[in-house]
């Protein structure tokens, strides 16, 4: 029962046969009936004929004169039989020749009786009536007239009908079933492309699934090329952050190793100091960009903005307490991140941090809704301070994609880098310009509502 | 200043130590989070190093315990995980700064005096009450311009005396907070001290920085010249 269609056409096939089955049970009731009622119209008027035809006989006896009588009562096993019998008579139609019938007992007068009985290998309904001829010279006869019918053709009939109601039935079942078979395979397609596609890409054939899924799936489709692209992305990071890493630990390592190893090097703290700090840095950078998840994912509850900056701002007034700032929040009510909390709350961390560090007094954080704004450019988040800013050639190399934690700007370095390698993950923008408070600004946007 | 470290790695926390003693102060270790939580509420400290990662007690937990039994001497957090979610938890759970692992000595130490002041109410590493003029970072004394040799533990005492200007701070307190437990309190060696600093500082007796307020214990009675921070 695993696979959709066959669920389908089980559970429609059921009530279906159900519904043919009471049909035909309903045609097979009503069919009887009425071969019933045909039998018993037969039987009335050959009674009837019978009677009327009956004659008294010179033995005593009655008898219908045979060019009288139904020409099937005279052929033999015709199916059609009749006897006349009184106590002392019996006439029995030429139809019953060779053939053992009993009739039943003597009736009286005034009774009728309906019976079926076997004659050979069929069977058959037999009708009789008592009655008593009262004008005849030998006074009061007691006559019993019976009148036999064979079942065979009315069965045989019956049993027609039957096979043909079944025949039709079952066929017309057959062409329901097969048509939404059909019908299953045609709107089920769509499902056999995804898991066709997604099959692609598990053996790496492909690299995301194809457009034009219907509504209802295109959702999945959407989310899942997401996931693909945000886990290849990441994949992608990582193996970077892993290449960045052991390039920029050999070259440090090499120097000590060098320096160990020449005899003539004077070996000092200094030197190793140095690159200690070299590849200190280099690890909190690396790390730091590969943490970020920077995905749109699916399973993320869309972050506070609000309650995010108030923790900060209180936490970055304590650390900076020596300092008499103030930090402003401008938030839009409800506004908020769709991404990853570590994310976001690095991004801010970095940005208020730097700017708490260059301002003389005053740190202001704005963050708007434009909900006319494309999905992931939909949050706005400014960042500005009152401090001495950051000159045209140092915003140029803070935004410079690719800059290594050794190339950056000093005192906006590791922070700002790893802003800007945010942002660029959520494929939103970051520009850096002077801001009314006289410092630097920080203007981005990134995926919110 | 009593300097309470608390790290699990030994090898970090005994160079951490014998800088820290090199630097002046006197310190007192804990290895795990129940340890800290005994030594924060148990000792005299003016401030104390945390690592976040501890065994036994979360680093996070002994700090929220420290500010719960209302000890408000400042919390310098260490922690190897450097990421912003983690130093707001720090700092919303009562610590006062954060340094990231790996560090530089000089980084902590930084901190670590501008913690101090900042709880003693001051907001530049420069005290200046008066003529007299202690540089926290240099660890040099000046009155008047002049330059003014000190031995350690006077200068110790000084900075301890003028932190906290115009409070009255025992003599339990200072020698507490200059020397190991192990030091013998009933000497007067702080007398003798602060009889020495105050001839350094004030040969012609005029100045009278230090009072001594019998069976109180001493204060620092110059006025500050700075603008003043609320401690905290």
């Amino acid at each position: 029962m695993h696979s959709l269609s066959r669920r389908l056409l089980v559970s429609v096939s059921v009530p279906l046969a159900l519904f043919f089955g009471v049909m035909m049970y309903v045609l097979d009731t009503g069919f009887r009936a009425l071969s019933d009622r045909t039998l018993q119209e037969l039987l009335d008027s050959q009674m009837v004929a019978l009677v009327a035809a009956a004659e008294p006989q010179p033995n005593g006896g009655y008898a219908p004169p045979l060019h009288d009588i139904d020409p099937r009562l005279a052929r033999p096993r015709s199916g059609l039989f009749a006897q006349i019998r009184s106590p002392k008579h019996e006439w029995r139609s030429p139809s019953t020749a060779g053939t053992a019938i009993d009739f039943g007992p003597l009736l009286k007068q005034g009774e009728r009786s309906f019976a079926y009985t076997e004659i050979g290998h069929d069977r058959a309904a037999i009708e009789s009536r008592g009655l008593q001829f009262e004008d005849e010279p030998q006074g009061t006869k007691s006559l019993t007239f019976s009148v036999a019918v064979s079942l065979s053709p009315y069965e045989e009939q019956l049993w027609r009908f039957r096979r043909r109601m079944l025949g039709s039935f079952s066929g017309l079942m057959l062409l329901l079933l097969l048509t939404l078979a059909a019908l299953l395979r045609w709107v089920l397609a769509p499902v056999r492309r995804l898991e066709r596609e997604i099959h692609e890409v598990e053996e790496g054939r492909s690299e995301i699934l194809g457009d034009g899924y219907p509504r209802e799936l295109s959702g999945v489709a959407r989310n899942l090329n997401a996931l693909l692209v945000g886990e290849r992305k990441r994949v992608a990071r990582y193996r970077d952050t892993l290449g960045n890493l052991a390039h920029g630990l050999k070259t440090p390592l090499a120097v000590m190793q060098s320096t160990l190893t020449n005899e003539s090097a004077v070996i000092s703290a200094s030197t190793f100091g140095a690159e200690i700090d070299r590849m200190r840095d280099i690890i909190a950078h690396q790390l730091k960009r590969a943490a970020a998840s920077g995905g749109a994912l699916l399973g993320q509850a869309p972050v506070d903005v609000t309650q995010l900056a108030v923790d900060l701002r209180l936490a970055l007034l304590k650390v900076y307490a020596s300092k008499d700032l103030s930090i402003e929040l401008a938030i839009e009510r409800e506004s908020q991140f769709i991404g990853d909390r570590g994310d976001f709350t690095e991004l801010l961390g970095n940005l208020v941090d730097n700017a708490c560090k260059w301002c003389r007094s005053r740190v202001r954080v704005t963050v708007r809704i434009d909900p006319q704004a494309e999905a992931r450019a939909r949050l706005s988040l400014i960042v500005e301070d009152d401090g001495p800013g950051i000159s045209e050639e140092d915003r140029a190399r803070v935004l410079q994609r690719g800059v290594r934690t050794d190339e950056s700007v000093p005192g906006h370095g590791l922070g700002l880098a790893m802003v800007r390698d945010t942002v660029d993950l959520y494929g939103g923008t970051l520009a850096i310009d002077s801001s009314p408070l006289g410092g630097a600004r920080f203007s981005l946007t990134l995926p919110g509502r | 200043m009593r300097v309470l470290v608390v790290e699990d790695e030994a090898v970090l926390r005994d160079t951490l130590k014998a800088r820290l003693v090199d630097s002046g102060f006197t310190v007192d270790v804990a290895q795990d989070g129940e340890e800290a939580v005994f030594a924060g509420l148990e000792y005299p400290l003016d401030v104390a190093i945390v690592d976040l990662g501890l065994p036994k007690l979360p680093g996070l937990e002994v700090i929220r315990r420290l500010r719960a039994a209302r000890k408000t001497y400042p919390i310098l957090i260490l922690t190897a995980r450097d990421n912003w979610q983690d130093k707001v938890e720090g700092l919303q759970a009562g610590a006062d700064d954060y340094v990231a692992k790996p560090f530089h000595f000089e980084e902590v130490l930084a901190r670590l005096h501008a913690l101090l002041r900042r709880a003693g109410g001051w907001a530049s590493p420069e005290l200046k009450c008066g003529p007299i003029l202690l540089d926290t970072r240099t660890q040099t004394v000046k009155v008047s311009g002049a330059a003014v040799e000190l031995t350690t533990f006077e200068y110790r005492i000084l900075e301890h005396l003028m932190l906290r200007a115009g409070d009255v701070i025992s003599k339990t307190e200072l020698t507490e907070r200059l020397y190991d437990q192990d030091f013998e309190r009933d000497s007067n060696v702080i007398e003798v001290l602060v009889g020495r600093l105050r001839r350094k500082l004030d040969p012609q007796d005029d100045l009278k920085p230090i009072e001594t307020l019998r069976g109180r214990g001493y204060r620092f009675a110059l006025a500050r010249d700075q603008a003043t921070n609320t401690p905290g």
